[in-house]
């Protein structure tokens, strides 16, 4: 088993797969899938939509058998765009929709790295700080945009992006530790 | 080294299938979430179009990817045990019907429900009938639990894959080949 994302490069100890490069991938396909999900809720609700209104939940029986939901789950459906509406300030939308998309576009890119990595490619190995340290610059981003809503959104993101933040560091760290022993290979 | 080995085309459909199908899963809990449709409340719209397009066009993917993975021969599987190779088999095998019931059961479901599905806002696909509340429900169970049941095999999928990429016996290098 190699021990870290470039190690096995080092003389003829090329060959077979790089598992650091595995889980870059695995954690890219899910951070790309966070990312773009993130997009679409700040793209969908947003503010003087109907919950912010204050229209009442519409809450056909048809519909509450069909999803089988209560009404009092149906109403909260309401209170739940509404949590998100009172507690963002407007400049976080305005911030966290562009940071969504790089933080999107960043994931497919550190998909290809891992994919790289893992074939114990040189361009791979190159351009991983710089891909991973964008991704740590992401989850500051949020994670200070975040801080500064209200109680309510910060018990829903704080911690999941914490734990981004040090996935992120671990992937960051391990470039340089290669990048600083000259396992640079190839 | 690797014998038949899948083609690029192949290995970067495997992942934009890998991708596309996490971010369904993500996005329909969230979704899910958001408040029953009406004139008003149109928050759902996108998102479940979205999540149609994306679905249908994973069948058009994996009808690709299939062709691609049945004509690429593994020849490191094919030294591994019997048993192996056949739990291999069948992981595939039922990962590629799950998906194909989840799409399928997921357009069926819409079709009885009533709404439109637009395909990537260009193509009006056909309901297969007048909204039927019973047959909406029905499909809907279905694509809930064959989701629940890609899920966990998504998750057997993941684990035999970061178990041969720690064990670095050759198996999945392939898929990484870019």
């Amino acid at each position: 088993m190699s021990s870290g994302l470039t190690t096995e490069s080092q003389g003829d100890n090329n060959s077979g797969i790089n598992w650091a490069g595995v889980i870059v991938v695995l954690f890219g396909l899910l951070f790309a899938a966070s990312q773009s999900n993130e997009l679409m809720g700040l793209l969908v609700v947003e503010p003087g939509s109907a919950a912010d209104q204050g229209i009442s939940a519409a809450c056909r029986a048809d519909e509450l058998e069909e999803e089988n939901l209560s009404q009092r789950e149906c109403e909260l459906m309401v209170a739940n765009v509404q949590i998100v509406l009172a507690s963002r300030p407007e400049w976080v939308r305005g911030l966290m929709i562009p940071t969504s998309v790089a933080g999107a576009l960043l994931a497919i890119v550190s998909i290809v790295v891992g994919l790289g990595l893992a074939g114990h490619r040189r361009w791979a190995t190159q351009s991983a700080i710089y891909c991973f340290g964008l991704l740590l610059l992401i989850d500051l981003i949020g994670f200070f945009a975040m801080m500064n809503t209200g109680p309510l959104l910060r018990a829903r993101y704080l911690w999941n992006i914490l734990l981004w933040f040090f996935i992120h560091l671990c992937m960051v760290t391990r470039s340089f530790a290669d990048r600083g022993s000259g396992n640079e290979l190839e | 080294m690797q014998g038949n080995s899948p083609d690029k085309t192949t290995i970067l459909l495997h992942w934009l299938l890998a991708v596309s199908i996490l971010f369904l899963f993500a996005s329909s809990w969230w979704m899910l979430a958001l408040p029953l449709p009406s004139d008003e409340f149109t928050y759902r719209v996108l998102p479940f179009q979205l999540h149609k397009n994306i679905g249908i066009s994973l069948l058009v993917l994996l009808v690709i990817l299939f062709t691609g993975s049945v004509n690429a021969k593994n020849e490191k599987v094919l030294k591994q045990p019997g048993w192996v190779q056949k739990l291999a088999l069948l992981d595939h095998f039922v990962l590629y019907l799950l998906i194909v019931l989840t799409c399928l059961s997921g357009y069926m479901s819409s079709s009885y429900s009533g709404w439109d599905t637009s395909f990537w806002w260009l193509i009006d696909l056909p309901a297969w009938s007048e909204e039927n509340e019973a047959l909406n429900i029905l499909f809907s169970d279905i694509h809930m639990w064959t989701c629940w049941l890609l899920l966990a095999v998504i998750a057997v999928h993941t684990g035999a894959a970061l178990y041969h990429a720690f064990l670095n016996d050759g198996i999945i290098e392939r898929m990484f080949r870019l």
